[in-house]
């Protein structure tokens, strides 16, 4: 119910309106990455909801301090008191601070909860592994032949080479050589597990985040909302070049998953342009109707 | 005025001593040697300023330590001599009891870390998600095909010779407050005696247990905390060696025995992690388990 | 009475076997503040140096950097340079943590003012004292060569970051850098025990007649908390870091999943560590923040038993919250629940320290003398960082910042601003007592201004990179960062000037000796130690005093 009123006020930043079909971060950017599940509403409609709690304490001691900087000086008051106690005033700012906790705490179970139920059951498994320093995706769709490929940085000699040119769309070090795609709209479970070292597997605009510790198989789960490529980085130091293994998804509509999942088995590359004009071709015919 | 350093209070300011820059010079040493000796072992290189150290077996590491050993020789030598000249005021004493429980209160929370180690794998030897343990286990503890010692075997007796161990140390107190020194001695004798037999029946189903120490986090488990605490019976058979040695030297008197006292205390808490270790290891976690047939 | 001591002191011994083998608490605090100002300097140079590879997208400082040190070229000073961007960071989080503010808040000023404060004579074990701090040496030299040998494949030093986490600490990084940074951690660890030991004896046994527990100042009572919290977490560090060494040279299993171990395990250990070790490193500056606040505003503490219980109950709940640092490990639902309501309860007796230190101001008769302007830094600085830390408490919401630039601005708030700046209160505040001159004052508010500035130029920004999404312990960046990494570059150099402006005090105050006088902060000044001279006499309190 709090969460109801409070959503009106947090909800303006919660980022509904993001069309763009490239979700990475932005310049100067400094509050989070537009949402693009509702996890990731929910989690940054908390994060604002905190906010209306911490920053007024903040400034409450900082006015505080101000206060007795200025009302209290030796100057204006040569003269101190001797009170030290004041039951009162100490049973306040004890139960104040619960009641904040308190307050605070109950959309965060909710929060939590909600992170741990999703409300579909999965679509679609993939398997991701993290390895020192780039990922497996392993799509676990029963197959015998499963699909299953290597994702690595992309290095810049080979941006021509995949159509990867544009650096507004492929930014240096969030771009790699192959994407997870996934379907839009689809309940999409995530099996992480790490195969030399701790990484962690992480998708700021997804609101998902899950170590990918070795021997352990965790899990986490997304529903993206949006057609588009998303970029989330490891996430635990892993070594050399842990700044260099990025995650990217690939967010699709569920008939150009299909395709591409058909051919990416045999030929990944040639599956992953085709896919890639599609997206581009759309993507003119939304400019050119608008 | 002559009076000047008439100290007021009974606390003892001690003299500056060499011995604490010495031991952690000796520390230094140690733990350079150590890696050293570790890298020897396995045949890589410990390389400074362009000299190979790893080549020197363990003699840096032995040297560090004859330092370390010396320094606590020193130290304890130096308390002892304070000691018989008085300083050791009811105060100081109290202090050194402080300190005792205080060591023997970390050394508790040392254990906690290797039983937390063994918690951890035989509680949960197969959750869904620990995917390469549950392999391993099998999802059971002891780790599936493991043969484990039967607990009611040696380290029954070891038990058993622990806890005699305790009475004759609680023996050789009372003897010593009675001041019936032969019974002090005679005490701590056997005591001294029956810590060294624990160690020998220690050593005995180390070498005979049917498991090993390495890549297995049942042998890890095992072997790390029934081996320190192992570690931890020696030092305190060798302290209480030392009141014996201090006992039939003439030392301690029914009123001042507090180094006694703290070896006492020692070895009882040395006592105490073996019976967890026996109930929680040996007992508890082979239950169910194939044994061994020595 | 103090004066005639001062007269003369044959016992006293000179040269360098007064220092080096020293059984006098305040010559060995002495040491322990050079120890800790000389570390803090190397810790220093170690971060504006991360800064300066991070003011600018691309990899500009450290390949040059590696090439010069290890003396490798090319590609091979490409990988080498990344390797040590890593160490650098694990290398100034130990040296900052573990040589900087522990020596100074508890091996400095815990030993200079404790035993005066509680009207003792020395500490207790005065020789076990000395090797406390002489532990710290070769512990400190371990680590510093540790950073010139061979980790992993061409690279060098500790790059596991200060927590050290298996796999990477032991498959990762085979070669005998991480062994020496382990036993580096031993040696630092068993001289916290030691420490420890000796503290609670001494604030148990050696308070002057009179002083009961409940009268004692709040500085000996957080000291006494805080040596609570290193004797029960320290030797759960050293077992899991000892488990570290054998899996790494003994083939033990302990994190080994392939033979039934568990990566997790290592992280429970050390966080049932660490985080007690969080609130060792804040609770003594508590102390000294209480002690400041109220000599400059004239006031006894106000609810001096609530400051008092405020802190065991932090120290006692500080143990039984420690997996908020693993929430996004796969810890179960359950365990993450648990872990949030704990740790939101920690806020409750804080923020009881925060209100109690604004209305220990209320009504006073404030001056703002050096210390007091750092002590105000640190109550509103530290309160920042506070609510941010009760912000990531809860894991729904941690799932988004953890592994970000939210949670190093988080923790630089309670150490960089939070503990730092507590300790250069206390410094300002008992630099007269210690040394008996007075250091010039336009100088000290320049430091701290340059300080305060610098340094939130550098932290408050690192909110919004981690909102953004930056993850931390990275050498490059997504150029989207670019922004505020610069600016935080720029404040960290501007801080870097503040520790010289420092140094550049202390050598001023000691050039002038100007005289200070037994008490130069006036009647708010009411703990024992201002009725000794400066600097106190060797020995001081031969006649107890007696507390009423
Ligand atoms: C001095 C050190 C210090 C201190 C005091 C704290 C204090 C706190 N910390 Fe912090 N923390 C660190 C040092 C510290 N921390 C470090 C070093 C790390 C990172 C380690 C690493 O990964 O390398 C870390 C990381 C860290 C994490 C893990 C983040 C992550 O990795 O994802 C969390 C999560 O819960 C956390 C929480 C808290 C909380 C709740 C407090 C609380 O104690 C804060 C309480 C204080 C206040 C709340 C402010 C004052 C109170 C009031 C004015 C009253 C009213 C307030 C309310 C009602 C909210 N900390
Ligand atoms: C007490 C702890 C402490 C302190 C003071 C600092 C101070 C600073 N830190 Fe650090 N830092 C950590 C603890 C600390 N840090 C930790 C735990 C990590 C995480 C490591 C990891 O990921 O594993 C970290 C990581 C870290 C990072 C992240 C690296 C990464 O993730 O890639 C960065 C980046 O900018 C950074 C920068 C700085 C800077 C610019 C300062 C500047 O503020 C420095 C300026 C200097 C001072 C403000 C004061 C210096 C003090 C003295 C000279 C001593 C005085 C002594 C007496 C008076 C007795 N630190
Ligand atoms: Cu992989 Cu960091
Ligand atoms: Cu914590």
């Amino acid at each position: 119910m709090i969460r109801n009123i409070l959503a009106l006020v947090g909800g303006a930043s919660a980022g509904f309106a993001v069309t763009s079909a490239m979700a990475a971060p932005r310049d100067w950017e400094w509050t989070f990455q537009p949402a693009a599940t509702d996890m990731m509403r929910q989690i940054t409609w908390f994060q604002d909801y905190t906010l209306w709690f911490i920053v007024p304490i903040t400034i409450l001691v900082m006015v505080l301090l101000g206060y007795c900087m200025f009302r209290f000086s030796a100057k204006r008051n040569p003269v101190p008191s001797q009170t030290t106690h004041n039951t009162l005033i100490e049973v306040i700012w004890t139960v104040l601070p619960v009641v904040v906790l308190i307050a605070i705490a109950i959309p965060s179970f909710q929060l939590l909860t909600a992170q741990y139920n999703p409300k579909d059951a999965p679509k679609l498994t993939v398997k991701a592994t993290g390895n020192q320093w780039n990922w497996d995706y392993e799509y676990e769709t029963g197959d015998k032949d499963k699909l299953s490929f290597n994702s690595s940085i992309l290095a810049d000699a080979d941006r021509a080479k995949l159509g990867k040119e544009n650096r507004d769309e492929y930014p240096r070090l969030l771009t790699v050589n192959h994407e997870m795609v996934v379907p839009v709209n689809a309940m999409v479970r995530v099996l992480v597990t790490g195969a030399d070292v701790i990484h962690s597997f992480a998708m700021p605009p997804f609101g998902i985040k899950v170590d990918a510790v070795p021997g352990r198989m965790n899990e986490t789960w997304f529903k993206a909302e949006k057609e588009g490529i998303f970029y989330g980085q490891c996430s635990e130091l892993c070594g050399k070049d842990h700044a260099f293994m990025p995650i990217a998804i690939r967010v699709v509509s569920q008939q150009q998953y299909d395709n591409w999942y058909k051919t990416a088995k045999n030929d990944l590359d040639g599956a992953n342009k085709a896919l890639m004009a599609e997206v581009d071709h759309n993507k003119t015919k939304v400019a050119a109707a608008n | 005025m002559a009076d000047t350093h008439a100290k007021h209070h009974d606390y003892h300011l001690v003299k500056p001593s060499p011995n604490p820059v010495i031991g952690s010079i000796g520390a230094f040493i140690m733990a350079i040697g150590g890696v050293a000796w570790m890298r020897y072992m396995e045949q890589s290189d410990f390389p400074i300023f362009g000299y190979n150290l790893a080549n020197t077996h363990f003699w840096i590491f032995a040297f560090g330590a004859l330092i370390v050993l010396y320094t606590m020789f020193a130290w304890w030598s130096d308390t002892i001599k304070e000691a018989h000249e008085g300083d050791h005021t009811p105060v100081v004493s109290l202090h050194l009891r402080y300190g005792m429980i205080m060591f023997i209160a970390s050394e508790v929370m040392f254990f906690v870390a290797w039983f937390w180690a063994f918690f951890d794998a035989s509680l949960f030897p197969g959750e869904a998600e620990q995917v390469a343990r549950t392999a391993f286990t099998g999802g059971v503890w002891p780790p599936k095909g493991m043969e484990v010692l039967d607990p009611f075997h040696l380290p029954l007796y070891n038990t058993i010779i622990l806890l005699l161990s305790g009475t004759t140390v609680t023996w050789a107190h009372h003897a010593l407050i009675n001041n019936n020194r032969k019974g002090l001695i005679w005490g701590l004798v056997l005591t001294v005696a029956l810590g060294v037999l624990f160690t020998s029946c220690q050593a005995y189903e180390y070498i005979h247990a049917p498991f090993g120490f390495k890549n297995s986090i049942y042998g890890a488990t095992f072997f790390m905390a029934t081996g320190f605490h192992g570690f931890h019976v020696i030092i305190g058979t060798i302290f209480l060696f030392v009141c014996l040695m201090r006992a039939i030297g003439g030392d301690f008197t029914p009123k001042q025995h507090f180094g006694f006292e703290a070896a006492a205390w020692y070895w009882h808490f040395v006592d105490v992690v073996w019976l967890f270790l026996f109930t929680c290891i040996y007992v508890w976690a082979s239950h169910g388990a194939t044994i061994a047939m020595e | 009475m103090a004066a005639v001591q001062e007269v003369h002191d044959d016992h006293r011994p000179h040269g360098w076997v007064r220092w080096v083998y020293s059984t006098n608490h305040k010559d060995i605090g002495t040491l322990y503040l050079i120890f800790a100002i000389c570390a803090g300097c190397i810790g220093a140079f170690l971060s504006i140096m991360m800064r300066a590879e991070l003011m600018e997208p691309g990899i500009q400082i450290f390949p040059g950097l590696a090439s010069m040190v290890y003396g490798v070229h090319g590609d091979a000073a490409l990988d080498a340079g990344k390797s040590m961007y890593n160490m650098f960071t694990s290398v100034h989080a130990l040296i900052m943590i573990f040589f900087m503010i522990m020596p100074a808040m508890i091996g400095g000023f815990g030993n200079w003012m404790v035993p005066i404060m509680i009207g003792a004579p020395d500490m207790a074990f005065p020789r076990m004292n000395n090797i406390s701090f002489w532990l710290l040496v070769p512990a400190f030299l371990l680590l510093l060569l540790s950073m010139f040998m061979p980790s992993a494949a061409g690279a060098w030093g500790p790059g596991g970051g200060w927590t050290l986490y298996p796999p990477l600490s032991t498959s990762g990084q085979p070669g005998p850098a991480m062994d020496l940074a382990i036993l580096s951690i031993h040696l630092a660890g068993a001289s916290s025990i030691l420490g420890a030991i000796n503290f609670i004896t001494t604030i148990f046994n050696m308070r002057a007649p009179g002083m009961t527990l409940h009268k004692m100042p709040l500085f000996p009572w957080a000291v006494l908390v805080t040596a609570f919290l290193l004797l029960l977490s320290l030797p759960v560090l050293a077992g899991a870091i000892t488990m570290l060494l054998t899996d790494r040279n003994f083939g033990t299993s302990f994190f080994a999943p392939d033979n039934g171990g568990d990566p997790i395990l290592f992280q429970h250990l050390f966080w049932f560590f660490g985080h007690p070790e969080v609130y060792i490193l804040i609770l003594p500056g508590f102390g000294m923040i209480s002690q400041i606040v109220s000599t400059f505003s004239k006031k006894p503490v106000f609810g001096y038993l609530g400051m008092v219980y405020a802190m065991v109950a932090i120290g006692a709940v500080g143990f039984v919250v420690w997996a908020h640092h693993m929430y996004t490990t796969g810890i179960s639902l359950d365990t993450q629940r648990y872990f949030v309501f704990a740790t939101m309860v920690i806020a409750v007796p804080t923020g009881v320290k925060v209100f109690s230190w604004i209305a220990t101001m209320w009504g006073g008769s404030i001056e703002f003398r050096t210390p007091m302007l750092w002590a105000i830094g640190f109550i509103f600085l530290f309160t920042v960082g506070g609510v941010t830390g009760v912000q990531l408490a809860n894991a729904g919401l941690d799932r988004s910042m953890q592994d970000t630039y939210y949670v190093v601005a988080h923790f630089h708030y309670v150490l960089s601003l939070g503990a730092v700046f507590a300790i250069f209160a206390g410094w300002y505040y008992w630099f007269p007592k210690m040394t008996g001159y007075m250091y010039n004052s336009f100088i000290a508010r320049l430091h701290f201004w340059i300080t305060f500035i610098g340094v939130n130029i550098i932290f408050f920004p690192m909110h919004f990179l981690g909102l953004a999404g930056m993850p931390r312990r990275y050498i490059d960046y997504p150029d989207a960062f670019a922004g505020w990494n610069r600016i935080e570059s720029y404040g960290s150099y501007l801080a870097g000037f503040g520790v010289l402006v420092f140094l550049f005090g202390v050598f001023e105050a000691f050039a002038k000796k100007r005289v200070a006088g037994a008490n130069p902060w006036g009647p708010g000044a009411t703990t024992l130690e201002w009725q000794l001279p400066s600097p106190p006499p060797f020995h001081q309190w031969e006649q107890l005093p007696r507390i009423r």
